[in-house]
């Protein structure tokens, strides 16, 4: 938004609330919309010399601070602000409805959606709805070493090979993104930044010992982007395969509608197995030295314990 | 800026105002800021202005200002552009603000604007520590979103082909946006971030949400619980995946002397759990029900490459 368009989306909200609270102190209108009593005292300014054609004194808006009231009149068109755009409509509602998820919404917030949706005019239960991955104790526990600076050791299993180790990381950031819940901070035990899936983590004590974290802790990134040392697979999709292309970032090489080649890529052979495994025979993996290995080592393994006697209850 | 903001505000005072369509030449004629000698000049200030209002989300249309539509004028229908009062209390705006700043749609957090226009209200928590981050596409949400709210037909390109759709409502699930949507028959969710070119079209109201509807029902929690079968499986997770197992399940499980757990859990969508019990790798066993297991077996055995 540029800045001509900010000031004047300010004009326009703050008019209709001084024209319903007519004579409100010079301090609540600045803190309510932000101005310093410089600023307001230009946009007041401003709105005194315009109004409907004519422009003589009674078609001109009155906008003046007496006594260090702020008073606005003969501006009824003003009497309502401008709607809201979709895109602010559609911000707010997902982020509350995220945080109301979450269980750590100020209990104010669950009622002001639902205002808001029905001045709107539509259902707030059913219109936007955001499931933040369970916000669970673990996840609490976590956000307290951040507030405190606290350093966690960490009993934590790494995605790809699956090895358990334990850890000690200072804390800098919990949150929320692609459906799960991670912790970034600086890891002792590696030396060196690191991004930790909180379900992967088994257990997680807080310690005696605190630390001075970073000034400004770096932002996390955790998106999945390909990249060189990825293993890649070649894999054919059958029609109740599809779903897999809308699911993971892959590369569609072709589709003739009853069929899909794909590229997959992951930073570990044992992702496209299991996928492969779960597809059975509505997927064929087509190219990929290394997924065919982790693919046939895996698929015995399963084999070879439901081929065992089953256990005894 | 100061004179560019007068002239602005002295033209939505009249259009909001005239009730009927105005063209531009009245406007030049009548409001104060734009009586410029020169035509282009006059046209250039025009359109300027035109972008920056509807940029803002103001109402501005074009419509004929007679039956014969010879000629053409502009029109702010003041309850298009009015916000409904939603009668908030101080408190609700603070908590509106602060889950903004928390929690984005995609990098940046909201400006003020949103709450500026629903009264204002402090400000603070500014410095809150980023919670969560709903992902990107927050421009396609917010076309998607206009359909769902104005009740308008919703096209885009996805898989190859344009869709044409009814939009019921937005899913935000394991990190991905979803738009649930009627094509006609089902009703089904699309992936947002998998779509391009979201744009609505035709009359508003153009549709009514069946009665009952609930948007979650697109795509259930847990996965295997969308389905018409109704099994109980019971299932054995070794010591080494038992406390992952534990986390992710909504029964409560019997743990064993050993330490691995036994687990009876409802499933309405056998293919779908089995595809999650895979992840587990071996460390999981179906004991029962015998269909199920070897179903199992099954899709394991048919797995693999040419």
């Amino acid at each position: 938004m540029s800045k001509t368009a900010r000031r004047l989306t300010r004009i326009l909200s703050m008019v209709p609330w001084v024209i319903a609270n007519q004579g409100a102190a010079v301090e609540e209108v600045c803190r309510r919309f932000g101005y310093s009593e410089r600023e307001l005292l230009e946009d007041l300014n401003l709105v005194f010399v315009c109004g409907l054609p004519g422009y003589g004194p009674g078609d001109l808006m009155v906008a003046y601070v007496e006594n260090d009231e702020v008073i606005v009149d003969m501006a009824d068109y003003f009497s309502r602000p401008l709607r809201l755009t979709p895109a602010e409509a559609l911000g707010l509602l997902a982020s509350g409805s995220a945080l109301v998820s979450t269980d750590q919404a100020p209990d104010a917030l669950e009622g002001a959606l639902r205002k808001l949706a029905s001045a709107l005019g539509f259902d707030a239960d059913e219109t936007v709805v955001v499931d933040l991955a369970g916000e669970s104790a673990l996840v609490q526990l976590l956000r307290r070493g951040v507030s405190e600076a606290r350093v966690i050791a960490l009993t934590y299993t790494s995605l790809g090979k699956g090895e358990t180790r334990q850890r000690l990381v200072e804390p800098w950031s919990v949150f929320s993104t692609l459906g799960n819940w991670y912790l970034s901070g600086f890891c002792r035990t590696a030396g060196g930044e690191r991004v930790f899936r909180v379900d992967r983590i088994q257990e997680a004590r807080p310690t005696d010992e605190t630390f001075s974290p970073p000034p400004e802790p770096p932002l996390p990134e955790v998106r999945y982007t390909p990249s060189e040392d990825d293993v890649r697979a070649t894999i054919r999709l059958g029609q109740r395969a599809r779903w897999v292309a809308e699911y993971y970032p892959v590369e569609v090489l072709s589709d003739s509608g009853s069929e899909m080649l794909i590229e997959f890529s992951a930073a570990d052979p044992s992702v496209a197995a299991r996928l492969l495994l779960r597809l059975g025979a509505d997927a064929r993996l087509i190219a990929g030295p290394e997924t065919k290995a982790a693919l046939q080592d895996l698929r015995s393994r399963i084999l070879a314990r439901y081929r065992g006697h089953q256990r005894s209850n | 800026m100061k004179r560019v903001i007068e002239r602005l505000l002295n033209l939505l005072a009249f259009l909001l105002t005239a009730g009927r369509p105005v063209s531009a030449d009245e406007i030049r004629n009548t409001v104060a800021g734009y009586d410029q000698d020169n035509d282009e000049a006059f046209r250039r200030m025009f359109e300027r202005d035109k972008d920056l209002l509807r940029n803002m989300g103001i109402p501005l249309e074009l419509r004929p200002t007679d039956a014969w539509e010879v000629e053409f004028g502009y029109v702010v229908n003041r309850h298009e552009y009015e916000l409904p009062d939603p009668g908030l209390t101080d408190e609700e705006r603070a908590a509106l603000w602060l889950s903004a700043q928390v929690i984005r749609l995609g990098g940046q957090p909201s400006g003020p604007e949103a709450l500026l226009k629903l009264g204002g209200g402090a400000m603070s928590g500014a410095g809150e520590p980023l919670a969560a981050d709903l992902g990107e596409s927050a421009a396609s949400l917010a076309v998607a979103f206009q359909g769902i709210t104005e009740r308008r037909l919703l096209t885009f390109d996805y898989r190859g082909r344009r869709r044409r759709v009814h939009p019921y409502g937005l899913l935000h699930q394991r990190g991905h946006w979803y738009l649930v949507a009627s094509n006609g028959g089902d009703v089904r969710a699309y992936r947002v971030d998998r779509g391009s070119g979201y744009t609505v079209e035709g009359p508003a109201h153009c549709f009514e949400r069946p009665a009952g509807f609930h948007i979650r029902d697109a795509l259930p929690s847990l996965p295997w619980l969308a389905g018409d079968e109704d099994l109980e499986a019971v299932v054995r997770f070794d010591v080494e995946v038992a406390w992952w197992a534990k986390r992710q399940l909504a029964e409560p499980a019997m743990e064993q002397p050993d330490g691995s757990l036994e687990a009876r859990i409802r499933v309405a969508n056998p293919a779908a759990f089995i595809g999650w019990l895979l992840a587990f790798e071996e460390h999981a066993e179906i004991i029962g029900p015998a269909e199920l297991r070897s179903r199992l077996v099954e899709l394991v055995r048919s797995s693999g490459d040419e």
